[in-house]
């Protein structure tokens, strides 16, 4: 009894059992920015790439920036978890399985922004049946189900003990199906000296996986931009800034997260200050990493004074001079102010530079694809001057909306499915604190 | 919530900073409506056997930028400074090229034998007229090949129209050799020509043709006061075939199908390092589902 009264799952209960008015209102709004993506999407199909920005010069646009977008959250995703989870952080718990949602939904949106790029979809197969192993591209195509995999397992391995708890826990007033869901899933768990052991290790083991993997995909991304002999793409530091660029927005993204389920599930007893301090520290750390990767990347172009490499700079500040003031100074400078000064260092704080650098670190993507395309090395044949600069059309604009409505949507059905918080640990926690009382 | 509203501010300004760009293009596209616009025509000729080619470049000029006009009606005519005669009509492509090709035959021609070409856009409510000219006397130029002492020689004939219309050699010129390749032409040669407007040159044995040596020659005489631009061109069997390198063993490159052995001992270790550990994972997750039936729930 002293148990049930002390058991947070008491407090996670109603975000598991019930959906407000507001909630279904949210689900539906968020149903129908999918819905107007759909269209688009069907616009797309039935009418070509025409209806997009995209031309001859400039092949990719937002779509790729999406794509890199949620690649990188989901990365960061893995890398902030795994890292937590194998250094045993004592303040990871209340969010630590957002980190490992993050990753996976991320994970899971990103590659369709991918297929909005490819022209001939009915060729798609094409990719496995005479892709080559010399192509970055193919390198990307193995990385990401592999990574899709490895994400999948490690977070079935997180929530295991969760499922097990939601079995069990009889007051939890569930529909027959989703408690033998829970039955089925949670593998008959029940928590004995072995099976922790055992899933302990694996656990362990995936954790260091998804690190390793992360870095390495995410690298693969990188290489197929530095790879390739265009101005502003050809970098040998382009892995591991794509890595700590992707982590840093991963961070930010995180931190929205944790302020959003704070604030609807009332977790203000669970997610705290000290949290957002702590990942507002991580997003401090990253932001001067990223701001001394991206200065010396460009550093090193303009003191080159190769001529495409200043065309494209002078291009940066130029026509897309805010979007770089934004994405290289504010998208820097800001969590190093709002986090590094204790006075400014509150919860409000903090999530809103976190939005800030999602804005940040989105527009980065923009200036890392576009304006390197409008300026190629050689002119293209045929190509025409409306052609050579890009601008998003509504439909790439809607299927954006449409990936973010998704990547929400996820979110709040995962949320509904599965604590947000992992409830076990926080039993253990409090049964330690009773021993210790 | 003070704090909140700031934030909404300066998030609100820093969307506005990143759509600035966009509006104020817009608006320098407002007031470029005042800056005067310019046409401006280049005309190129080409003389080949019995055809002319007459090349109108048409572009506008709107402050700093130059712009390729599109879609304009060309029209050409042919002049001896009496006699004007239409040519013909032509429509200009993407890149403001409209060519027109007529026969040299017929053409309004003064008592030297020069004709005046020219090619004028009418110009419209958008854009203002435009014209070109060019003086020239029709030429032309024959390539004849033949095996003499065994080797390769290539006769280069030029010619032009006299008053009675015969063709009569135009001596003493040069007349410079190309061989077409994938980018541009390869100058293999030139050849001076004599009184009787001939010259020879021996052709040389290394240029590469297509598949059975086939090789397209042209014989340019450039940039002449009188003629501009003539040109003439022969195919002829003289060239080395052009063979595909086919290796008996497939090499292993970064270009070829196969990929070098390297890369794939690199990905098969890495991916089955991933791939076992998650066997590994899964093996646990097993195990853990086989204990279970010794288990007693939770709570």
């Amino acid at each position: 009894m002293e148990l049930e009264q002390k058991n947070p799952l008491r407090d996670f209960s109603p975000q598991l059992e019930r959906t407000s008015i507001l909630g279904y209102a949210w689900i539906v709004f968020l149903l129908g920015v999918i819905g107007l993506g759909f269209y688009a999407f069907l616009a797309q199909v039935y009418e070509g790439h025409e209806v997009t920005g995209m031309r001859d010069n400039v092949v990719w646009g937002v779509y790729i920036v999406n794509f890199i977008f949620f690649m990188g959250i989901s990365y960061a995703g893995a890398l902030i978890s795994g890292t937590l989870h194998l250094f045993k952080t004592a303040w990871r718990k209340p969010i630590i399985r957002m980190a490992e949602f993050i990753t996976i939904i991320a994970l899971l949106i990103g590659p369709c922004f991918i297929l909005l790029c490819i022209g001939r979809l009915d060729k798609l197969h094409y990719l496995v049946l005479f892709g080559r192993i010399q192509s970055p591209i193919t390198w990307d195509v193995i990385a990401i189900s592999t990574d899709i995999f490895g994400c999948f397992i490690f977070l079935y391995l997180s929530v295991l003990r969760d499922l097990a708890t939601l079995r069990d826990y009889e007051l939890l007033q569930l529909p027959n199906w989703r408690k033998k869901l829970y039955r089925l899933l949670a593998l008959g768990y029940t928590g004995t000296p072995e099976q922790q052991q055992r899933l302990n290790r694996a656990t362990d083991i995936m954790a260091a996986m998804v690190i390793a993997i992360a870095i390495i995909v995410y690298s693969v991304l990188a290489w197929i931009f530095s790879v390739t002999l265009q101005p502003g793409w050809h970098s040998t530091i382009f892995g591991p800034y794509f890595v700590i660029a992707a982590v840093y927005s991963g961070s930010a993204v995180l931190i929205l997260c944790m302020w959003v389920f704070r604030k609807i599930y009332h977790l203000e007893e669970y997610i705290t200050k000290k949290h957002f301090v702590a990942v507002g520290v991580i997003m401090l750390v990253l932001a001067a990493f990223f701001g001394y990767f991206t200065f010396s990347d460009y550093l090193t172009k303009w003191y080159g004074s190769e001529k495409n490499d200043e065309l494209l700079i002078q291009l940066l500040f130029k026509e897309f001079y805010w979007p770089f003031i934004i994405s290289n100074y504010i998208g820097v400078l800001l969590p190093l102010l709002v986090v590094g000064i204790a006075k400014l260092r509150t919860i409000t704080n903090i999530t809103l530079t976190a939005i800030v650098v999602v804005i940040a670190l989105w527009l980065n993507r923009y200036l890392i694809v576009v304006p390197t395309l409008e300026s190629p090395y050689l002119p293209i044949q045929d190509s025409r001057a409306a052609w050579l600069n890009y601008s998003a059309t509504w439909v790439e604009w809607s299927l954006t909306a449409a990936g973010v409505a998704i990547f929400c949507l996820l979110f709040t059905l995962a949320s509904k499915f599965i604590t947000i918080v992992p409830v076990t640990g926080l039993i253990k926690e409090e049964k330690k604190e009773d021993i210790l009382v | 919530m003070k704090r909140v509203f700031v934030f909404s501010l300066i998030i609100c300004t820093m969307i506005s900073m990143v759509f600035q760009p966009i509006s104020s293009y817009a608006e320098n596209n407002t007031d470029s409506t005042n800056i005067p616009v310019e046409s401006r025509m280049a005309l190129n000729y080409i003389c080949s056997s019995d055809s002319l080619l007459l090349t109108a470049t048409l572009s506008i000029k709107k402050g700093d930028i130059t712009l390729a006009l599109e879609n304009a009606t060309i029209e050409y005519s042919a002049s001896n400074g009496a006699i004007s005669k239409l040519l013909g009509k032509a429509t200009t492509d993407q890149e403001g090229n409209a060519v027109f090709k007529i026969s040299s035959a017929g053409l309004p021609a003064d008592k030297e034998g020069m004709v005046s070409y020219s090619a004028k856009f009418p110009g419209n409510n958008k854009y203002p007229a435009a014209e070109a000219n060019f003086i020239a006397k029709p030429a032309k130029i024959k390539l004849f090949f033949s095996i003499e002492d065994s080797l390769r020689v290539m006769k280069v004939t030029a010619t032009q129209k006299n008053e009675k219309g015969e063709d009569v050699a135009i001596p003493k010129e040069t007349v410079n050799i190309y061989v077409p390749r994938l980018f541009s032409l390869l100058k293999i040669g030139e050849v001076a020509l004599d009184e009787n407007g001939t010259g020879t040159m021996e052709f040389p044995k290394e240029i590469v043709g297509d598949t059975i040596g086939n090789i397209i020659v042209m014989a340019r005489i450039e940039e002449h006061d009188q003629f501009g631009f003539v040109q003439g061109e022969n195919m002829i069997n003289w060239g080395v075939p052009k063979q595909y390198y086919k290796a008996e063993v497939p090499s292993r490159e970064l270009w070829t199908p196969i990929a070098p052995l390297w890369m794939i001992i690199t990905l098969l270790i890495m991916l089955a390092g991933v791939w076992a550990h998650y066997a590994y994972a899964v093996y646990e997750l097993v195990m853990i589902k086989r204990l279970s039936k010794k288990n007693k729930p939770l709570f």
